[in-house]
């Protein structure tokens, strides 16, 4: 019986080609070991940092390459909100690294603004804006942890990744959320950061998180994470699946980012020249709209 | 004989039963004792400033702030001291109630550095260095960057500030603790910690306030007790005295907690003003009893005599004082009000209590006890009742002189008032060397000033604070303000605008200002926005770009800085005619709007009471002349103590004006027995001379002790870490002397120069009655 476990597998090898050639093959050989099926506690317990690459992979790296336009509605707990509008581009390459593109249509001032980030799995990213106001390409360099993407709040790492072995992680308990099986997994930083402790609810299935919680150094509850809605996007012979609609709250303060994609697309082949200080300041008319 | 009195010298146990069940039902109300100490509650919850205020901290995420300091005289910029900084700001991140997210230090604020052509965003300091040369290099870029240097550390390097975001301003104490416990752990000896801002000071202070209460207010109790016995020497005659008070207290604070009422830093006063008081009729009635009984030898018809002659200066004294605390009412600050109406309801239970308890009390006291009042008592008095006597004999002969010396004194007293200064700042309610006032000091001349304040500046139209010409106008505003002596730093949006576009044009002083570009505006702010902390912003720019909010640090809270600063904004803002709507807040402005509130409050109060307490004397003497000549003592005594505060040059503040209300129901209390009792004696004898002797014997002598009581009985006060009680207590004492001094000097003389036409009536009747 190879269920999904192995399903999964399949998923990740055919529509991950990309990424698991580039040396995340680590997910392989944890479905290998898991020839009986869902984990059912106790036995051949999978590896929870495993889980989390995993769910890393799926959340962050699926395809070999990604576009969408992605609405985010920044709304102040007295529900005031403001609105960004994107295009986004990624596309893997090889030892994890990834890069992207983003061209920005709202709010109106800043239509024209164009971001690029190289990530690196073990180190803060490079990154460059474009200021169409001054013509301008400048590059920065900022702690990914702690800064905030265009406002919102989710940071860079939220919607990049986070270096796997920045933190210990531990598999706290099986569970079901939204009638689906998930792992609860803690992850506590190995040195200090915003968060003393992680909590993830990860989908058994599509290794998707359902929702994460982010504890700060008083032990409470400050931020959450989850994962509104999730659908199938087309890709070649099977689907992805892709969280479509996803939330950041700040519980403290109130304040949350509801994140919409649209018009998502795996695997439509973009080239590496859109990833270049040139189609910072003139976005090709190609991929932009 | 008044019904009251009559029963309780039948049935002085029941009497007494009963009273101790009353108490005993309102100290049972004290298990549900609410305590406030939150100045802002000074306020009414819809007080348009609050209102603002309330809507500032939403609008711009506002928390109250405490202000860390960390001092080391040898240099903070060094690795090692840098090392333990870092460690406690660490820890302090972790104390519950602190704001993790918008903590300002070298560790948690982001700072836009340029690296070649590299902007390098992140923490000022993201780890301690390790070599002196780090440290020194640190030093350089703080200092060179406006929106950090004299905020996070001062110009001469010795120290380092910490700006902690709190969720409540009621945990400023706690947190303060836990922070100077840190310290101990974290800091090397000769490092000082140092704690200021205003939310520190007023917690801090409601937190003193109730362990004074608990100190000052059974003090209050030991020395009325002490001088009672001074006085009497008779314990079983000053305990019923005491117990009227103590009921009083408890009837009065347990209505108030039993009614919901919060007890607040106004409503803690409550004991300690209303003992030394309710305390004055048992005087008034214990002397006169004290002095009757040797020659009646019957302790109910010494009481019926004693109570025939008090009972109506009793009762409106008691009325008259608790108008003059009632008329608090009308103030427009929440705690005054109930404080007022608490402590009037405490004086009518202290006169219920005396004509009762009192009577009640001297009833069971056996008589053998007060044989000993007869024997001796004109040796044991001594010399004072005559001297007493010559003195009453001396003003009523140089009536003329008094009368002239008394013009003169008013004359002072109007320049001595018109020399007071309106004036209050919370943190001098402590003790110059108190640590909160040595950390105030210290703090503001390291750094930019710890006392906040919000300017808002308002626009019309579809974002108007991204554009240029508002920009530029918020950029002069801020230096504008950082020119005045009271003001520190000013930090607005505009200052991150300018700084951040300096920055990304490659560090070129040419760029270093707003621009002049509604979209490059828009795009800087984008930037800014997408790399450090996202709440960062919207300290200082509303959701929809329609607000800005400038951050005024001031040098010091005192209320008449807060108003020159505001008063120039209005200048400038008129010269330059920007559009934009101006509006202050922040603790420091909502400190100065309760103060002035608090100014007109109790001036609107006092003439109120003054008025009344006018018609009640009117009504009590049937007579509109002595009603107003009864005015007179209780007007030279409020007059020259607020010269004296005028001299002196101590400010108007909270508790001198809080001292005004009350000073007229206190001080009317001698004029009442003075007046009242020289008319019957009038009405006795047809004579003035002889009147003012019977005067300058028993009442006299009543007068002064009870002046004595009031200021014996406040002189505790005066030894409290907290000025303002210091001031209460110095304020009665300097009242008390000059209200009996103008009763017993100024009364005697006008009655001599103007008694027989005051006293045509009776001098008439008298007449009449000898001629037949």
């Amino acid at each position: 019986m190879r269920s999904s476990w192995l399903i999964a597998a399949m998923v990740f090898g055919i529509l991950g080609s990309t990424a698991l050639e580039d040396g995340t093959g680590r997910e392989l050989k944890l479905d290998a070991r898991a020839p009986e099926g869902p984990y059912r506690g106790g036995r051949q317990a999978p590896d929870a940092g495993e889980i989390i690459s995993a769910a890393q992979q799926a959340f962050y790296a699926a395809g070999t390459d990604m576009s969408a336009r992605v609405q985010m509605v920044l709304a102040s707990k007295e529900g005031r909100t403001r609105e960004r509008e994107l295009t986004m581009f990624r596309k893997n390459f090889a030892a994890g690294e990834q890069r992207y593109y983003i061209y920005f249509h709202r709010p109106s001032d800043v239509r024209g603004t164009t971001f690029m980030v190289w990530k690196y799995p073990e180190r803060d990213d490079d990154r460059w804006i474009y200021v169409p106001a001054i013509n301008l390409v400048r590059r920065i360099a900022a702690d990914d942890a702690r800064s905030s993407f265009v406002g919102s709040d989710f940071n860079y790492e939220d919607i990049s990744g986070r270096d796997v072995s920045a933190d210990e992680h531990r598999i706290l308990r099986e569970d079901t959320l939204n009638s689906r099986s998930v792992f609860v997994v803690e992850s506590r930083p190995v040195r200090s950061a915003d968060y003393v402790q992680k909590l993830s609810w990860i989908d058994k299935t599509t290794r998707l998180p359902l929702r994460e919680e982010y504890y700060d150094v008083q032990g409470a509850l400050y931020r959450v994470f989850t994962s509104d809605e999730i659908r199938e996007v087309e890709a070649g012979p099977a689907g992805v699946a892709t969280v479509v609609k996803r939330t950041m709250k700040n519980v403290k303060t109130g304040h949350r980012t509801e994140v919409t994609f649209s018009e998502v697309a795996y695997n439509v082949g973009i080239g590496d020249d859109l990833f270049t200080e040139s189609s910072l300041r003139r976005p090709p008319r190609r991929w932009i709209r | 004989m008044n019904p009251l009195t009559a029963f309780a010298i039948r049935y002085p146990w029941q009497v007494l039963v009963l009273a101790t069940v009353v108490t005993a039902f309102f100290g049972w109300q004290f298990r549900a004792i609410k305590i406030d100490t939150d100045p802002e509650n000074m306020l009414e919850a819809s007080q348009p400033d609050r209102v603002v205020y309330d809507a500032v901290k939403k609008d711009f995420g506002i928390k109250d702030l405490l202000v860390v300091g960390v001092v080391d005289e040898a240099g903070i910029f060094r690795p090692d001291p840098l090392r333990r900084v870092a460690r406690l700001t660490e820890r302090i991140t972790a104390i519950p109630g602190v704001i993790i997210d918008d903590m300002v230090s070298l560790t948690t604020t982001d700072d836009i550095t340029l690296d070649g052509g590299l902007l390098h965003i992140g923490p000022v300091m993201p780890k301690a260095p390790e070599s002196s040369e780090e440290a020194e290099s640190l030093r350089t870029r703080i200092s060179t960057n406006p929106l950090l240097a004299e905020k996070l550390a001062s110009s001469d390097g010795t120290a380092i500030a910490i700006y902690i975001p709190i969720e409540r301003k009621d945990q400023s104490y706690r947190i303060s603790r836990e922070i100077e416990r840190l310290a101990q752990e974290e800091l090397a000896p000769g490092q000082q910690l140092y704690l200021a801002g205003l939310p520190v000071a007023e917690d801090t202070f409601g937190h003193e306030m109730f362990r004074e209460m608990g100190v000052t207010a059974p003090l209050v109790g030991l020395v009325i007790f002490l001088l009672l016995w001074a006085l009497f020497r008779r314990v079983r005659l000053i305990v019923p005295a005491m117990v009227v008070a103590m009921f009083s207290v408890v009837w009065a604070m347990g209505a108030l907690i039993g009614l919901g009422y919060t007890v607040h830093i106004m409503s803690s006063m409550i004991p300690v003003f209303l003992m030394p008081i309710a305390v004055l009729d048992a005087v008034h009635l214990l002397s006169e009893f004290y002095d009757r009984y040797p020659a009646v030898r019957d302790r109910a018809a010494a009481l019926r005599v004693s109570m025939d002659e008090l009972f109506r200066p009793m009762l409106y004294t008691s009325i008259t004082t608790s108008v003059g605390f009632a008329s608090l009412a009308l103030a427009d600050i929440p705690p005054v009000r109930v404080f007022g109406v608490f402590v009037a309801i405490g004086i009518l239970t202290a006169w219920i209590l005396t004509i009762t308890v009192i009577p009640a009390g001297i009833m069971l006291v056996k008589k053998e006890h007060l044989e000993s009042i007869s024997r001796g008592e004109k040796g044991r008095l001594g010399a004072w009742p005559r001297w007493l006597e010559r003195f009453g004999a001396r003003v009523f002969r140089r009536a003329g002189p008094v009368v002239a010396g008394t013009l003169v004194l008013v004359v002072v007293g109007v320049i001595g008032v018109s020399r007071i200064v309106v004036n209050d700042n919370p943190v001098s309610w402590f003790r110059p060397g108190e640590p909160v006032r040595v950390a105030d000091r210290v703090m503001n001349r390291l750094f930019g000033g710890t006392y906040m304040a919000y300017l808002v500046a308002a626009g019309e139209g579809e974002e108007p604070i991204k554009d240029p010409a508002v920009m530029a106008h918020l950029d002069q505003l801020g230096r504008h303000l950082e020119g005045l002596p009271q003001v520190g730093k000013v930090t607005s949006i505009a200052d991150i605008v300018r700084r951040t576009n300096y920055l990304l044009r490659g560090g070129d002083p040419a760029y270093d200002a707003v621009p002049n570009d509604r979209e490059a505006i828009g795009q800087v702010l984008f930037l800014v926005q997408s790399s450090g902390d996202p709440n960062e912003l919207d300290n200082f720019i509303d959701y929809d770009g329609r607000q800005a909010n400038l951050w005024v640090q001031m040098r010091s809270g005192d209320n008449r800085d807060m108003e020159a600063v505001a008063a120039s904004v209005r200048e400038f803002s008129e010269a330059s005619a920007s559009g934009l709507k101006f509006q202050w807040s922040g603790l420091t402005y909502i400190n100065k709007v309760w103060q002035d509130l608090m100014v007109v409050g109790m001036l609107r109060a006092v003439l109120g009471s003054f008025l009344v307490v006018l018609l009640l004397m009117i009504f009590l003497f049937r007579s509109i002349p002595l009603g107003f000549v009864s005015m007179i003592p209780l007007t030279l005594a409020i007059l020259l103590s607020y010269a004296l505060v005028g001299f002196i040059g101590k400010d108007y503040d909270m508790p001198i004006a809080v001292c005004s209300s009350l000073s007229l129901g206190l001080a009317i209390d001698f004029a009442i027995h003075f007046v009242h009792r020289y008319r019957n004696h009038v009405s006795e004898t047809g004579d003035l001379g002889r009147a003012n002797r019977a005067i300058f014997g028993l009442p006299a002598r009543a007068i002064v002790r009870n002046a004595l009581v009031i200021i014996v009985g406040f002189l505790p006060l005066t030894v409290s870490k907290l000025t303002p009680y210091v001031t209460v207590g110095l304020f009665f004492a300097a009242l008390m002397t000059f209200s009996a001094l103008a009763t017993l000097v100024v009364l005697p003389g006008l009655m001599r120069v103007a008694g027989a036409r005051l006293f045509r009536r009776e001098l008439a009747l008298r007449a009449a009655e000898a001629g037949l």
